[in-house]
């Protein structure tokens, strides 16, 4: 790039050797810029996968266990109809809040497009659950749904029920409405802010044309629209996803006890007075990051594919 | 927008626009749409506040029979607000912390980021794709396979419990975020000024320096915004390497929340505390913050 911006001119005497030098140094500008992100992912990101990818298989001199290698922690995981509870679970709480919230969020982005009064304020407001720690959303949703919530003295004030038993238990169950709840409530912003951007960068072009072709707004949703945002959507899901099977606090307050997501019974694991139950707990964490990952090909994979058959790179 | 045509002949097309899709009003069931989400967003505080100022508030009541103001005097245990204040709850030593964490965060986070940012978005060379990808891939890894691996390795490096150690890991999900928001500041910046100051003989140092920084600087302190806000809202990662050491406000409401059973008025105060910073982060990132930063994603 600077080279090419430097007159040709009759090199003066000695240049070679300074030339030799600087494209020595070129060669190496671009791994010393990346080297220092790079170092710390590898370290730390990498490094601890792989610590938890060792223990898992049984090498832990740590503890005085050294079975390397050993399948008898994932074995033993297998082999428990409790396990595959909680894989349920895990996938349960990640798959539904993902769609659902996808669902909410683009109408929203749609919807944020056009003029309406208070437009300012929502465009505002909308965002605020994005800023702050999924922790809030967990104590809002104890507020609301709790047995004792809003919700059910709400129900009391207008004489549906009699007694805080008589309220279906939203949170602290397995049917886990709570831990979705916290999800969508915290992810919507999110995925919205994602669709419109891609909206806003898209302009309303492609969709004046269709409508003026004699397209309706489903048809122009689903021919003109939905294909162009369909990146953003793609990219917001997958991290909505990993974060949701990955998620610890919000199944471990509000989920229904044993069993419970992967990741609360990883923690319980590593929590437990018995250190080779440690060994155990970097066995679910392999588990939980072999699944997601597994998924998250499996989604990008197919969506890259059909891209690709509708004639789009 | 095209030119307004003759009010009296509008074609069809024009006519459909103005109707349907092409109007830029947004119809009733969107405008209830849109007053339900962020009904959805707001009304979920209403309790929270209120429940922070209640002394006694008992089923079945909509509001508390007792106010915390009500019974200040009497009240044998500090309640509320008093609690929240008082040096027993932890909350400003919490604060403290959050903010000192953050702040280190951010200034190692935008140093380490800047140079690939700069390298991503403006070379060409082998194995882009592939490290765009590497860098992206803890956003994609559960937090929770990464925090055991690390938990163990800290304890035996005695990083665990320490401020060092929460620095070191909340560097892994806010970096990916901050090579994403810069490297599209260094796209959108065309590298001519750069050269013009270059060839008109100024070194390296001095282009970096009086060229560079200024021109990108609204962009790092967007990226610093986003880093800062991503540190202070960790949960997970602070929760397992700080060990109950070194409490920040999302473990601090972790603590209050995760009793089971209803919130009290402590939990609901603390609660409110921890949105603080993100709310003045959202007052500040509107002016700062483009959104289309976010576009950019895995599938294009």
């Amino acid at each position: 790039m600077q080279s090419a911006s430097l007159p040709p001119s009759t090199p003066p005497s000695g240049a070679r050797r300074a030339s030799g030098r600087r494209t020595w140094m070129r060669r190496l500008y671009v791994p010393l810029m990346l080297a220092p992100v790079v170092l710390t992912i590898t370290t730390l990101f990498v490094g601890a996968l792989v610590v938890a990818l060792l223990q898992s298989f049984g090498y832990a001199p740590l503890y005085g266990i050294n079975e390397f290698p050993t399948f008898k922690y994932y074995g033993s995981l297998f082999s428990q109809a409790g396990f595959w509870a909680s894989v349920g679970l895990t996938f349960y709480y990640a798959i539904v809040p993902t769609i659902v919230g996808t669902i909410l969020s683009i109408y929203l982005a749609l919807a944020l497009r056009r003029r309406f009064r208070g437009k300012g304020f929502v465009q505002f407001v909308y965002k605020l659950p994005l800023m702050i720690p999924y922790l809030v959303g967990v104590a809002v949703t104890i507020v609301l749904f709790g047995n004792g919530g809003i919700i059910a003295r709400s129900l009391y004030a207008i004489g549906l029920i009699e007694t805080t038993r008589d309220f279906p238990r939203l949170i602290y169950s397995h049917a886990g409405w709570g831990v979705m709840f916290v999800y969508v409530w915290k992810q919507v912003p999110f995925t919205t802010l994602i669709v419109y951007s891609v909206l806003m960068g898209l302009g309303r072009e492609s969709e004046e044309a269709a409508a003026t072709l004699g397209a309706n707004k489903w048809q122009t949703f689903w021919h003109v629209t939905l294909p162009q945002i369909m990146p953003g959507i793609v990219s917001a899901t997958i991290i909505v996803f990993a974060f949701n099977f990955g998620s610890f606090e919000i199944p471990f307050i509000l989920g229904g006890g044993f069993p419970n997501t992967l990741p609360v019974e990883a923690w319980r694991a590593f929590e437990d007075a018995d250190y080779s139950r440690r060994l155990r707990a970097m066995a679910i964490v392999m588990v939980i990051g072999l699944m997601s990952g597994a998924v998250l090909f499996v989604y990008l994979w197919t969506y890259r594919r059909f891209e690709r058959l509708r004639g789009r790179q | 927008m095209r030119p307004a045509a003759d009010a009296t002949v509008a074609t069809g097309a024009q006519r459909r626009r103005r109707r349907g899709l092409g109007s830029d009003r947004l119809g009733p069931f969107g405008r209830f749409y849109v007053t339900i989400m962020t009904g959805a967003v707001l009304i979920p505080f209403l309790p929270l506040i209120v429940g922070s100022f209640a002394f006694r508030w008992t089923w079945p009541d909509l509001l508390p029979s007792t106010w915390w103001w009500e019974a200040r005097g009497t009240a044998r245990l500090p309640q509320g607000w008093d609690y929240i204040f008082s040096p027993v709850s932890r909350v400003v030593e919490s604060t403290g912390n959050t903010l000192l964490i953050a702040i280190i965060v951010t200034l190692l986070c935008t140093l380490i980021s800047l140079p690939a940012a700069r390298v991503i978005a403006r070379e060409r060379f082998r194995g882009k794709s592939f490290i765009e990808f590497f860098l992206l891939t803890p956003l994609i890894i559960p937090e929770i396979a990464v925090g055991l691996g690390i938990l163990v390795t800290f304890i035996q490096l005695g990083l665990a419990g320490t401020y060092l150690g929460i620095v070191l890991v909340h560097l892994i999900p806010t970096i990916p975020y901050m090579v994403r928001v810069l490297t599209s500041v260094f796209q959108g910046l065309s590298s001519d000024y750069e050269e013009q100051a270059r060839v008109l003989g100024a070194g390296p140092l001095k282009t970096l320096v009086h060229v560079t920084v200024p021109m990108i600087l609204p962009g790092i302190i967007a990226g610093g915004l986003f880093a800062f806000l991503i540190s202070s809202n960790i949960f997970l990662l602070t929760f397992f390497i700080g060990r109950g050491q070194i409490e920040t406000l999302p473990t601090l409401l972790f603590s209050r929340v995760s009793g089971g059973g209803a919130l009290d008025a402590v939990a609901a105060g603390v609660a409110l505390i921890v949105c603080v910073p993100g709310i003045v982060l959202l007052i500040i990132t509107e002016r700062f913050i483009k959104e289309e930063v976010f576009a950019k994603g895995f599938g294009g």
